[in-house]
């Protein structure tokens, strides 16, 4: 081992590739989606056949779905550096349209827990749904956030009681990425809110099920071309095969683990789109500078806003660094839980910055919607990176308890 | 590949510098601010465990260990006291500009008397900055002109680390009036040399320990084979000032480092209302940005020396100029690190006073030293400023403009 940042050919090679196409492809269409409310069926489709072309999995989640990664060992994800190369290539496609990025069909942010907790026969089950899209575009999606508890994962009220062969699930996530559109949601009950985190389990539930129903498809700031949905749960009956993980594996507190251990995972990922959005910010504002820079103008026009553009770059580039050091541990197969959210805590407020920034310094242009024109979408689609996937004050509370080990909590 | 892990050898060299801070550097910092100065036997200790060489390149006499290796040392060494890093003997910032300025033979000879035996004792100094701005012109006020065969120094330099200890100093100053920071040029001027006057010693906010003068050049007369930095090539000094600060801004993450790590110490410890001040989340929260600060700042500063490294500027023996495109990200690297670097610092320091509440504000603890030194070190080698101006012109596709870049009386003086 030596300290190194230059990528591998494979990483370098896939980064151009999706870095033209969301130049050439995704950029034209993106404020038509935004408008729409989402990203026409074909356009996923090509999406879906290449990234089965370059042998990787472009959507959520590193490598979650394609079966080739889901049974890879942790030498083989080590060496092929599986969670740095998914970072890479989010970036990348999140610098194109982060609306489109979270649209992408697979397991989506329902693939880590699946592979980090479900049983061999369960990751066969729900996993090998994605294996052949090439008909029917499939979506899994995760459920955790519930109307009365959002940052405090420990405060589910969703019910989940046993009876027979089944278990019966009540009560209502919000929030949830595709949602609507998934043909099964991980969904995070608990048998008696009294026992905490150890009262938690986590099931698939596939779409059509008894007593599953969505309700309103939620209209946002940004992320428009994004499905945000509703999910209530009446009495719905769900099979025991469907409790993740198998009923044994839920006598420590392993399903609020389970939770937790995701974010390992997807914070870094989150923290890579949030990047993406900020770096396309910075990239427009740079090249909107230089095409109106005139050397006859006064230098200390120029020397402020050149400290400006100065100050998102190194903002982006050290949230950059902080989110490739959180993935290298995880592909090193170390704990990276401080890491991961510190950032997502540092991506979150750069690309804000980055965004807020760059408006400002292209002027009242930097306002105007157009097609080639999209500071002020990426404006409305970062602030949600800050609040998502744990606000920036909960990155803040983890990062702390792991440097305070007495801290338990506040 | 990217990877975040030294080798066994790196790791090696920085185990025994965290040692030596630890055990030398740290228990002493007081003794060595009220001393101004590290006594002899620290600087043997460090001379003997190679640390002035490490990065040189083996031809000039260093170990060529290149400069991933050399920030690995910073930083240890500033977690232990930052102002030892900059107080240490050796060649230094004078060593640096030799071999980029001048060229590798030259290098060779003036690094030479820091090798072996008794080179602990001996310093050397870069003359760059000045207090007098040049009103009528852009560049420096000092002037060097033809002599005969040779050239005769005129003025007064400021903002000189060893200043006052330095066995051989490089003068920087206007060779050709017209060109302005194109014309500068630099001079190798030994401390005995007729007309050199060294200046008193400066009192200063903080890094007490390093000594910062200045000389003054009265009609100063040297041969011609004293000049380097033919041609006044500002791109290759904005290289060799951002080498200096890449240094400076491992020293940086040192500082914050023990800054942060003695202040979460005291969060931990400190109670209030019934309980460790830390558990509150006022507190805490401050906590974990100062640690993302040292985390990402480290990161940047190696993937910044990676490159340095990768571009060999990192040996002081470039293969390509500055306008070469990765020569240019490199430089941005650097400038990013440096900036984000000397800010997170700073903020380190300010912190750790503000949680140590009133007690920080007592010499009893050392927290208002760092807080001091982190002052004093954004004003070493290139402030943030400079450095996000290069960033700046990198991005927009501009050249270099010296003018913004280099430290200078018009824009922002520094410490060298």
């Amino acid at each position: 081992m030596t300290i190194e940042f230059s990528l591998s050919t494979r990483q370098r090679e896939m980064q151009a590739m999706i870095h033209q196409f969301a130049e050439a492809i995704i950029r034209p269409e993106a404020l038509k989606w935004d408008r729409a409310h989402e990203v026409p069926h074909e356009f996923l489709r090509r999406i879906v056949m290449m990234s089965q072309t370059m042998g990787t999995s472009v959507a959520m989640g590193p490598g979650a779905g394609d079966p080739k990664v889901t049974e890879m060992d942790a030498e083989t994800r080590k060496k092929r550096q599986v969670a740095l190369t998914t970072i890479i290539s989010a970036e990348e496609l999140s610098w194109g349209d982060a609306g489109l990025l979270l649209c992408v069909p697979g397991p989506g942010l329902g693939g880590p827990p699946v592979r980090a907790s479900g049983t061999p026969e369960q990751k066969k089950r729900f996993f090998s749904i994605f294996d052949d899209m090439s008909t029917e575009l499939r979506w899994g999606a995760y459920a955790l956030t519930e109307p009365g508890a959002g940052s405090d994962v420990a405060g589910i009220r969703t019910s989940c009681r046993k009876d027979g062969k089944d278990w019966v699930i009540n009560g209502r996530k919000c929030f949830i990425t595709n949602g609507a559109r998934a043909s099964w949601n991980v969904v995070f009950a608990t048998i008696d809110p009294a026992l905490g985190r150890g009262g938690h389990r986590a099931f698939v539930v596939e779409k059509g099920t008894p007593g599953f129903s969505v309700g309103k498809i939620e209209d946002k700031m940004g992320l428009r071309a994004s499905e945000t949905a509703e999910l209530v749960f009446e009495d719905c009956r769900v099979p025991e095969e469907n409790l993740l993980g198998g009923e044994a594996s839920y006598t420590t507190k392993q399903g609020f683990m389970t939770a937790m251990k995701t974010f390992d995972n997807t914070r870094p990922l989150v923290a890579a789109m949030a990047i993406g959005i900020g770096r396309a910010a910075y990239d427009y504002a740079v090249d909107f500078v230089k095409k109106h820079y005139v050397l006859s103008r006064p230098i200390p026009r120029y020397a402020a806003l050149a400290e400006r553009l100065a100050r998102v770059g190194r903002g982006l580039a050290a949230a950059r660094m902080a989110t490739w050091h959180a993935a290298w541990l995880a592909d090193q197969g170390e704990p990276n839980a401080k890491e991961a959210s510190s950032c997502k805590a540092m991506a979150g407020l750069a690309s804000i910055r980055a965004c807020i920034d760059a408006i400002e310094i292209c002027g009242a242009e930097g306002s105007i919607a157009a097609e080639h024109q999209l500071l002020e979408k990426w404006f409305r689609d970062i602030k949600v990176y800050d609040i998502f996937e744990g606000t920036g004050q909960i990155q803040r509370i983890v990062v702390s308890k792991r440097l305070m080990p007495d801290l338990k909590s506040f | 590949m990217i990877s975040f892990e030294p080798t066994d050898d790196q790791k090696m060299v920085r185990d025994s510098v965290a040692q030596f801070a630890e055990r030398t550097l740290r228990p002493r910092i007081r003794e060595f601010e009220r001393e101004r100065c590290l006594p002899d036997d620290v600087l043997q200790a460090a001379h003997a465990m190679g640390l002035p060489l490490a990065a040189f390149p083996e031809a000039v006499g260093g170990s060529g260990l290149g400069v991933v290796t050399q920030v690995l040392i910073e930083e240890e060494l500033a977690y232990g006291d930052p102002a030892a890093a900059f107080a240490l003997s050796g060649p230094g910032a004078y060593g640096w500009a030799a071999l980029l300025l001048g060229g590798p033979e030259l290098g060779k000879r003036l690094i030479a008397p820091f090798v072996g035996d008794g080179g602990h004792t001996r310093f050397g100094a870069v003359a760059w900055g000045e207090r007098q701005v040049s009103r009528d012109r852009p560049g420096m006020v000092t002037t060097a002109e033809r002599a005969g065969a040779g050239w005769k120094l005129r003025g007064e330099k400021s903002y000189v680390l060893h200043a006052d200890r330095a066995a051989s100093f490089i003068v920087f100053a206007q060779v050709d009036a017209a060109k302005g920071w194109e014309g500068i040029g630099a001079f190798v001027v030994p401390r005995d040399a007729k007309g050199l006057r060294v200046l008193p010693r400066l009192d200063t906010l903080g890094l007490d320990a390093a000594s910062f003068g200045g000389i003054a050049l009265d009609d100063v007369e040297v041969a011609d084979d004293a000049r380097l930095l033919h041609g006044g090539d500002a791109q290759r000094l904005v290289s060799f000032f951002a080498t200096q600060a890449l240094l400076v801004s491992a020293r940086a993450v040192g500082l914050a480092r023990a800054a942060f790590e003695t202040t979460r110490d005291y969060c931990e410890q400190r109670k209030a209302f019934g309980k460790p001040i830390g558990h509150f989340q006022a507190i805490a929260f401050t906590l974990a940005d100062r640690s993302m600060d040292v985390e990402a700042a480290r990161a940047m500063v190696w993937r910044a020396a990676f490159h340095w490294d990768a571009v060999g500027h990192g040996a002081g023996t470039p293969a390509s100029s500055e306008s070469n495109a990765e020569v240019r990200a490199a430089l941005q690297r650097i400038a990013w690190a440096v900036s984000f670097t000397l800010e997170a610092a700073m903020r380190a320091g300010d912190d750790a006073v503000q949680l140590h509440g009133g007690s920080g504000f007592m010499r009893d603890y050392p927290v208002e030293k760092w807080m001091r030194d982190a002052k004093q070190l954004q004003l070493c080698a290139m402030t943030a400023e400079h450095a996000d101006q290069l960033a700046a012109l990198i991005a927009l596709d501009r050249p270099i403009d010296a003018a913004l870049v280099l430290p200078s009386a018009e824009s922002q003086n520094v410490f060298l």
